[in-house]
């Protein structure tokens, strides 16, 4: 029962720490160290919105925080950037708990929760953008200066091991979630709240578990953002638009489900790379592509891409389709 | 139907094989006598909310390349061409760092772009990590130029330098027309441009004898600013300062004219709308009078009107994007030239010796001192008759300001 799962995770974390050996050009791995960096953001956000069913339209605020936090321990008080980054990820994580504290308790669910989430995000952009010690609207430039010691690597492919290894553990985490009472009771709640309340479930305390790790692990994502572009403003770290990355990945790749948002999000972004490879110079062709593609899986594929999988597998294969029931 | 039937002859086979072979090969001969093109990036945000600005800049880097090969490619490489490697920066940092990466597995010799702040920053540091020499366009964040990387050059004024240029130039036009102006409103954007500026003016304006009655932050986007033009209509200031993106100065230009909101003047800096001619074209009487500060080019120099010309007759718009970056263009390859290499180094040491001075914007010759062109400066325009105008400074001015524009 324990080890259920973890050879598709092993299997796919493999091929992507093998990839630099394979790969020596830095757009392949710059393109995938984004994608790695986008994946832990929607790793996050799977937790809380796709197991637990609770959609948040605000994970920038989590992502943000943990940019902010790293940013500025860096920059004025010259704090070791991993020191930074693990103090980064508790503040992201304690923002989570906030959040989840304040709205889960005054009993927001559905699209009310999901307003919620988006306001306290933007609440927060608009703050960092105007306090002094944010950097204000001229945002926060961290020094270039490559070492082990500051996070900062020359090669791409370090910085790739660095996020593939903090996506392994998001990986594990989830796998470690699914398999776990907590996971069942998670699943519980998204099912069906009140049923879960009256099997003795503690619904407050386990969606606050599920918000506070989900927070970790996208505030991790701003912390590699951050040690990777050397720069955030508020609109980037606070900004909709890792919300909406955070939460299409997961859509596209598979909600609720462990290796979800790291096939949602290699397939919506290789779609985009590989029709602006196609189409050459036609500005903006992998923005319609990246499009179609939600507009196809919102359409023929509900449950994501590894839904579909599932489903034209049991089609072709009836019998492992009663096999699974049973299972 | 016997014409199409008519066997062919070992012998014309032969002879027909031996011209298609040459025709074939005829092309790849000439090609090996002429030597290899240099790669120039241009990186642009073509698609998202900066599309627009984008634009301008790749139409300037287009036609310059064009004459670039027209003339002759670069002569101290035996007449090579320049290539254009074309990045779509897509209008977030992000992106911008996707395409130099691109652009350096594609071997290009130098990037010349970026224009927003974010996407330069970003930008420039992903060139940094290869020795890439990289012209800025726009960018103004003084943050660009202050972080000691050797391959980053900017050929415009920065934020430091516009925004004395500003205060300077509004205080000598007011004194020449009498010191009519006394109260100012200031409106800006709250993002880094417009509250940056806003808190420079608080503290520059009072020096000079000037009196702020009030400083108004709007977001971006905004969709109604009839608030903000009734506090102008009660306080009635002499002047009106809006910082502020294209969208929201129209707004504001257009509800400060219905609400008949009548200042003596609209003195803008860097503002998004008020040195457009698409803001002019469509609304005429709003744009009227407004004063800018901002990037533009030297109405003086003949070049530009030609170039303008070519632009507009290709169905495209102008702004001052498009000489800027033509500007850029150039003196990049003068840089080549100079240079006598395509090579990094030697780049990077010849731009920042340039002493350029052919280019179309109304600076002195090129002076790099780190990294900042020192010969940049903004101009102060003005909507007359609804052409924009460079009224100050008079070494580039084709046309006397109107102020007050009402007494």
């Amino acid at each position: 029962m324990t080890r259920r799962g973890y050879l598709p995770i092993l299997l796919v974390l493999a091929v992507l720490a093998l990839l630099p050996f394979a790969v020596t050009s830095n757009v392949v791995l710059n393109f995938v160290v984004f994608v790695l960096i986008i994946t832990l953001a929607a790793q996050g956000w799977n937790l809380l919105g796709g197991v637990g069913g609770q959609s948040s339209f605000g994970h920038a605020a989590f992502f943000g925080t943990g940019a902010y936090v790293s940013a500025i321990l860096q920059v004025r008080f010259g704090i070791n950037a991993w020191v930074a980054t693990a103090v980064a990820v508790a503040a992201g994580a304690a923002v989570g708990w906030i959040i989840g504290f304040l709205s889960f308790r005054a009993g927001l669910r559905g699209s009310y929760f999901a307003l919620v989430t988006l306001a306290f995000a933007e609440v927060l952009r608009i703050l960092a953008n105007a306090a002094g010690f944010t950097g204000g609207a001229a945002g926060l430039l961290m020094k270039l200066d490559v070492g082990f010691w500051n996070m900062q690597f020359t090669s791409r492919a370090a910085f790739l091991w660095l996020a593939l290894g903090f996506v392994a553990v998001g990986l594990i985490v989830s796998q470690m979630i699914a398999n776990s009472r907590f996971g069942a009771q998670l699943v519980a709640v998204r099912e069906n709240e009140e049923a879960a309340r009256a099997l003795g479930v503690d619904v407050l305390s386990v969606k606050l578990k599920a918000i506070t790790v989900s927070a970790a692990l996208t505030a991790v994502a701003g912390c590699l953002y951050l040690q990777y572009f050397l720069y955030i403003d508020a609109n980037i770290a606070y900004g909709l638009w890792i919300s909406v990355e955070a939460l299409l990945a997961p859509m596209v790749g598979g909600r609720g489900l462990v290796l979800g948002p790291i096939i949602g999000a290699f397939t919506l972004h290789g779609l985009g790379e590989a029709s602006k490879l196609l189409a050459g110079r036609v500005p903006g062709i992998d923005l319609a592509a990246y499009g179609a593609v939600l507009i196809l899986v919102v359409a023929f594929a509900p449950g994501g891409v590894l839904g579909l999988l599932r489903k034209l597998r049991f089609r072709s294969q009836p019998v492992a389709k009663t096999a699974e029931e049973t299972a | 139907m016997t014409l199409f039937m008519k066997p062919v002859s070992r012998r014309g086979a032969l002879k027909g094989g031996i011209a298609a072979a040459a025709a074939i090969a005829a092309p790849s001969v000439l090609r090996a006598a002429e030597p290899p093109a240099v790669k120039v990036g241009i990186l642009q945000p073509v698609t998202g909310a900066l599309a627009m600005d984008g634009e301008f800049g790749r139409t300037g880097a287009e036609l310059a390349i064009a004459d670039i090969n027209a003339a002759g490619g670069i002569k101290a490489l035996g007449g090579a061409k320049i290539e254009m490697v074309f990045g779509d920066a897509r209008s977030n940092p992000e992106a911008g760092v996707q395409e130099v990466e691109r652009m350096q597995s594609e071997g290009v010799a130098a990037i010349v772009g970026g224009f927003a702040s974010p996407i330069c920053l970003a930008a420039t540091q992903a060139a940094a990590r290869y020795d890439l020499p990289y012209i800025v366009d726009v960018g103004v964040s003084d943050q660009i130029i202050q972080r000691g990387l050797k391959n980053t050059f900017r050929f415009a004024p920065g934020f430091a330098i516009c925004t004395q240029a500003a205060i300077q130039n509004l205080v000598r036009i007011n004194e020449a027309a009498g010191k009519p102006a006394k109260t100012i409103a200031l409106v800006h954007e709250d993002g880094l441009f417009g509250s940056g500026l806003a808190k420079l003016m608080q503290t520059e304006l009072p020096k000079h004898g000037f009196e702020i009655a009030e400083t108004i932050a709007i977001p971006t986007p905004s969709r109604d600013l009839s608030n903000v033009a009734l506090r102008l209509r009660s306080l009635n200031p002499d002047l009106v300062i809006p910082s502020t993106y294209y969208g929201e100065t129209v707004l504001l230009a257009r509800t400060m004219q219905q609400q008949r909101v009548r200042p003596k003047a609209v003195y803008a800096v860097l503002n998004g709308a008020a040195s457009n001619m698409r803001f002019v074209k469509e609304f005429p009487e709003a744009a009227e009078n407004i004063m800018d500060v901002n990037h533009w080019q030297d109405p003086r120099n003949p070049k530009n009107a030609e170039l303008q010309k070519r632009v507009v007759d290709a169905g495209k718009q102008w702004n001052y994007n498009t000489p800027l970056n033509y500007s850029c263009v150039m003196l990049l390859a003068d840089a080549i030239e100079r240079a006598g290499s395509a090579d990094r180094a030697k780049l990077i040491d010849s731009i920042a010796a340039s002493t350029y001075d052919k280019h179309l914007m109304p600076y002195g010759p090129t002076k790099f001192v780190g990294g900042q062109n020192q010969g940049a400066a903004p101009v102060s325009t003005q909507v007359q008759k609804a052409t924009i105008r460079v009224v100050y400074p008079e070494a580039f001015s084709d046309a006397k300001p109107i102020f007050p524009v009402r007494g």
